[in-house]
C-alpha cells in the first residue's frame, strides 16, 4: 500500500466501511469502524463506493454469461521497483512446492512468509479483517467478483506477467476466463476435474466405466466409500448423476434429490465425508472408492504403502467430458505491501520450468500450460498410466460443467440441504 | 489485642504511633485485590461473550455473507435467534438429532468416566502408598502430547487393518469399522476427559480422614458398608466436581466427533462448528452457542447449589 499513498481514499467510503466492519467479526471494532457505523451494519447505503451494491444486483458469472470486472484502481506502473524483504503468501496448506518457493526466494533475494487457510470462508474473513496481510492470495473463482466489488483486489499489470500470454492456454488469455474476461485481476493457478477414484485391485476399468457415479452406491464398496466434505462438490456431482446438468442449480427439487442420494450413500453404503479420503486414505487402503479431484488422485501415489503397486489407482471421469471441471486462481490484494514483487511471484509460477516442477514433483494439480502434452505426462511418469483420464485438457473446459458463484438465496438452499446431511439421518 | 503496647513505649516526637489495627489502608485497599481477577474476567469472558451476543443478534454482510456483529444493543435483532430456537421447539431433526445424541453421549461418557475414574482415584488414594505420586504423574502424562495427535493415533489404531482389529482377529473377530460408530465417539470422549475426573476425585478421596473409616469398621460396619456410608458420601463433592468438569467441555466438543465419528454421530458442537464455517450462518452459530450456554447452565447451577449446601452444612 505504501507504494501508492495517493490512491488511498481520504474519507471512509462504503468499501472501507465494509472492509473494516468485516474485521469486527474476529476482532473488536477499531475506532474507525465504530465511527463508520453511523448506519446500521449490513444495510447497504446507496452512496459511497458506487457501482452495483449488495448481492443480486451483480450479474453472476457463468461460462455462457462471462463478466468483465470493473477497474477499481489502476494497476501498478511497470517501472515500479521490485520490493525487497518479505513476500506474504496466503494460501491453502501444502498447495505449493517448497523447493520452487526457495528458488523464488533465491532469485529475488527475498523471503516468502507462508500463511495458510483451511477453507475459503476463513481465508476471506482473515483477509478482509486485516488479520492476515497478504501480497498474494488464492481465491476460488466464485469469490473473485465479490473480492473486486469490495475493493480488495488490485488489477494486474499485464506487462509484468509476460509468462501469461507466452505459456498459458489461449482460452485463459483471450477472451480470458468467464469470471474475469481479459484477466484483469486473476491468473489461473491449477486446473482440475472432479471424478471418481477407485482401487483397481478391487474393480477393473471396464466395470468402473460402466457404473460411473453409481459406484458410490455399489455394495462392493460398503463402508469403504469416501465422499468430499465440501457442499458444492458433494451436491454438484449428485446433480450430474441425476441428469441435472447444472452444478449451479437453483431448483429445490433437484437439490433435494441430490441430498437424498448422498444420505442414501451414507446410510445404506456407509459412505463417509472426508477431505483426505482420495489422496491419502484410498491409496492406504481404507477406502475402495472416493470422490476425487484429479489432482488428488495424481498426487496419491506418494501415499501408497510400501509394496503396493502403483497401478492400483484408477480414476473415472465421464468420457464425453460432461463432468465437473474447474480452476483455482492467484490474485494480488489491494492492500499488498509488495505489489511489484507479487507480480514477479505470479509470473514465476507461470514459468514453464518452475510451474511444471511445482505440479510434477509436488502438488499433482496441473497448470494450464500449452507446453504440457497429456501423453507426455504419462510417458514421463508424472501421471501414472492408469490415471491418464485425470489429465485435464483444454477441451474439458468447453465440455465440462463449472461451479460458479451462487446467489444468496440459492446458496442458502444448498446449505440447508447440506446441513441436513451433516446432522445425520 | 495488645492495643496499648505503643503508648507505653512512647516516641521522641511525642506522637503515639498507630497500632496495627488502626492502620488505615484506605477504603479501596482490600477490594483492589480483586482487580486482576476482574480484569481477567472482563478481558477473557465478558468481552468475548459480548461479541458472541453481537454476532448472534447481528447480521451478515451482503457480499461475502460473513457474520457482521452489531455492537449497539439498540440495533440487535432477535430474528435469527428466534428462528434457531424455533427449529428446536418445532422438532426439526437437523437440530434435535445432534442435541439428543449430545445428551446421550455426554451422559454415557460422563458415567463411564465416573465409574472408571472412581476406581482409579480410590486405588491411588487408599492403596498406592509410595507409588501414589508416580501414578498421578502417569495420569497427567498424556497431556504432554496434544489431544489431536493422540486422536489421530487412535484413528490409525482403529483402522480396518489397524492394531485393534488385528488384536481382535486373534480371537476370531472379523474386522470392525470403528470410525463413525457412536460407541467409538463415546469412548473417544471418555479417553479425552477422564483425567479431569480422576484428579478432583483423588483430591477428595485423599483427604478423607482414615480415622473415620476405622471408626466405621470399629462400629461393626463391613468394608462395603463403610464405603457406602462413609467414603461415598464424603467423596460426593468430588464426584460432582468431576462430573461438571468433564461434562461441560464435552457438550461443546466437536473435534472428537470430527476425527472419530461420522455425520451419523454428529453432536451439538458440530452444529456450531459447521454454522461458523458456512457463509451466511454466523448469527445462527451465535444463537446455537447461546442456547447451549443456557442448557449447560442447568447442571452448573445444580453443582453450585449443592456445593453451597455442603459448605453451609460443614
Amino acid at each position: 500500500m505504501s507504494a501508492h499513498p495517493r490512491r488511498r481514499p481520504s474519507a471512509l467510503n462504503r468499501r472501507d466501511f465494509l472492509r473494516k466492519s468485516f474485521g469486527a467479526a474476529v476482532a473488536l471494532p477499531s475506532a474507525a469502524a465504530i465511527l463508520a457505523a453511523c448506519s446500521k451494519p449490513g444495510t447497504t447505503s446507496s452512496g459511497g463506493g458506487g457501482g452495483t451494491t449488495g448481492n443480486g444486483a451483480r450479474v453472476l458469472a457463468r461460462p455462457d454469461d462471462p463478466v468483465t470486472l470493473p477497474m477499481t484502481q489502476d494497476p501498478i506502473p511497470t517501472d515500479t521497483p521490485i520490493e525487497g524483504g518479505t513476500l506474504n503468501v496466503y494460501n491453502w496448506d501444502a498447495y505449493m512446492y517448497k523447493k520452487v518457493l526457495s528458488a523464488f526466494e533465491d532469485e529475488f533475494g527475498v523471503s516468502v512468509q507462508w500463511t495458510t487457510f483451511n477453507n475459503m470462508e476463513e481465508g476471506i474473513q482473515k483477509l478482509t479483517s486485516g488479520q492476515v496481510e497478504a501480497d498474494v492470495f488464492f481465491p476460488t473463482t466464485d469469490y473473485v467478483a465479490r473480492l473486486v466489488e469490495a475493493g480488495l483486489l488490485q488489477p494486474l499489470n499485464h506487462e509484468l506477467i509476460p509468462n501469461m500470454p507466452a505459456n498459458v492456454w489461449p482460452v485463459f488469455n483471450d477472451p480470458g476466463p468467464y469470471y474475469d474476461l481479459g484477466w484483469r485481476y486473476t491468473i489461473p493457478y491449477t486446473i482440475y476435474t472432479t471424478g471418481v477414484a477407485y482401487r483397481r485391485d478391487r474393480l477393473d476399468d471396464a466395470d468402473a466405466a460402466a457404473k460411473g457415479y453409481e459406484l458410490f452406491f455399489d455394495s462392493l464398496f460398503k463402508d469403504e466409500v469416501s465422499y468430499y466434505d465440501s457442499y458444492r462438490d458433494a451436491l454438484g456431482m449428485m446433480l450430474l448423476r441425476d441428469g441435472v446438468m447444472d452444478p449451479n442449480s437453483d431448483d429445490p427439487a433437484a437439490i433435494g434429490k441430490a441430498k437424498d442420494a448422498i444420505l442414501e450413500m451414507i446410510n445404506a453404503n456407509g459412505a463417509r465425508l472426508t477431505i483426505n479420503g482420495a489422496y491419502a486414505k484410498l491409496p492406504e487402503g481404507e477406502f475402495g472408492i472416493a470422490q476425487s479431484w484429479s489432482g488428488d488422485i495424481v498426487g496419491a501415489k506418494y501415499y501408497l504403502p510400501k509394496g503396493t503397486p502403483e497401478d492400483v489407482l484408477g480414476y473415472w471421469y465421464p468420457p464425453d467430458g460432461k463432468g465437473l471441471v474447474g480452476n483455482d486462481t492467484i490474485v494480488i490484494p489491494s492492500g499488498a505491501k509488495s505489489p511489484r514483487l507479487a507480480h514477479e511471484f505470479l509470473n514465476f509460477f507461470l514459468d514453464e520450468h518452475w510451474g511444471y516442477l511445482n505440479f510434477a514433483d509436488w502438488n499433482g494439480y496441473q497448470p494450464p500450460f500449452t507446453s504440457i502434452v497429456p501423453d507426455k505426462l504419462v510417458s514421463d511418469g508424472v501421471v501414472l498410466p492408469t490415471l491418464s483420464s485425470a489429465v485435464v485438457n483444454e477441451k474439458s473446459f468447453t465440455t465440462g460443467y463449472i461451479q460458479g458463484e451462487l446467489s444468496a438465496d440459492t446458496d442458502a438452499l444448498w446449505l440447508d440441504a447440506w446441513n441436513e446431511i451433516q446432522a445425520g439421518g | 489485642m495488645a492495643s496499648d503496647a505503643g503508648a507505653v513505649t512512647g516516641r521522641p516526637d511525642g506522637k503515639t504511633p498507630k497500632n496495627r489495627s488502626e492502620i488505615s489502608y484506605g477504603r479501596w485497599y482490600w477490594p483492589s485485590f480483586t482487580f486482576p481477577g476482574i480484569l481477567w474476567l472482563a478481558a477473557l469472558f465478558i468481552l468475548p461473550f459480548y461479541v458472541v451476543l453481537s454476532v448472534a443478534f447481528g447480521t451478515v454482510d451482503p457480499l461475502f455473507r460473513l457474520p457482521l456483529p452489531v455492537y449497539q444493543p439498540w440495533w440487535w435483532s432477535v430474528d435469527t435467534f428466534r428462528t434457531t430456537f424455533e427449529k428446536f421447539t418445532s422438532g426439526s431433526h437437523i437440530y434435535l438429532d445432534p442435541l439428543t445424541r449430545t445428551l446421550v453421549y455426554v451422559g454415557l461418557a460422563s458415567l463411564i468416566c465416573l465409574v472408571l475414574g472412581y476406581a482409579v482415584a480410590y486405588y491411588t488414594a487408599r492403596y498406592a502408598g509410595r507409588w501414589k505420586w508416580l501414578i498421578l504423574v502417569l495420569l497427567i502424562s498424556p497431556f504432554w502430547i496434544s489431544y489431536l495427535m493422540r486422536i489421530y493415533a487412535w484413528q490409525s489404531l482403529l483402522q480396518p487393518d489397524g492394531y485393534i482389529n488385528d488384536a481382535l482377529g486373534v480371537f476370531g473377530v472379523a474386522p470392525i469399522i470403528w470410525v463413525g460408530r457412536p460407541i467409538t465417539v463415546v469412548l473417544g470422549l471418555v479417553y479425552g476427559y477422564i483425567p479431569f475426573m480422576i484428579l478432583p476425585l483423588f483430591g477428595f478421596l485423599d483427604r478423607i480422614d482414615q480415622n473415620l473409616l476405622e471408626a466405621g469398621r470399629d462400629l461393626g460396619a463391613s468394608s462395603y458398608q463403610t464405603f457406602r456410608r462413609v467414603t461415598l458420601p464424603l467423596s460426593k463433592p468430588g464426584i460432582l466436581a468431576g462430573l461438571v468438569i468433564v461434562s461441560l467441555p464435552m457438550f461443546g466438543d466437536y473435534y472428537t466427533n470430527n476425527l472419530l465419528g461420522s455425520t451419523n454421530t454428529s453432536m451439538y458442537g458440530n452444529l456450531i462448528d459447521s454454522a461458523v464455517g458456512q457463509a451466511g450462518q454466523g448469527p445462527e452459530a451465535g444463537s446455537l452457542v447461546l442456547i447451549l450456554i443456557v442448557l449447560v447452565m442447568i447442571p452448573m447451577l445444580y453443582y453450585l447449589r449443592s456445593t453451597r449446601r455442603q459448605t453451609e452444612a460443614a
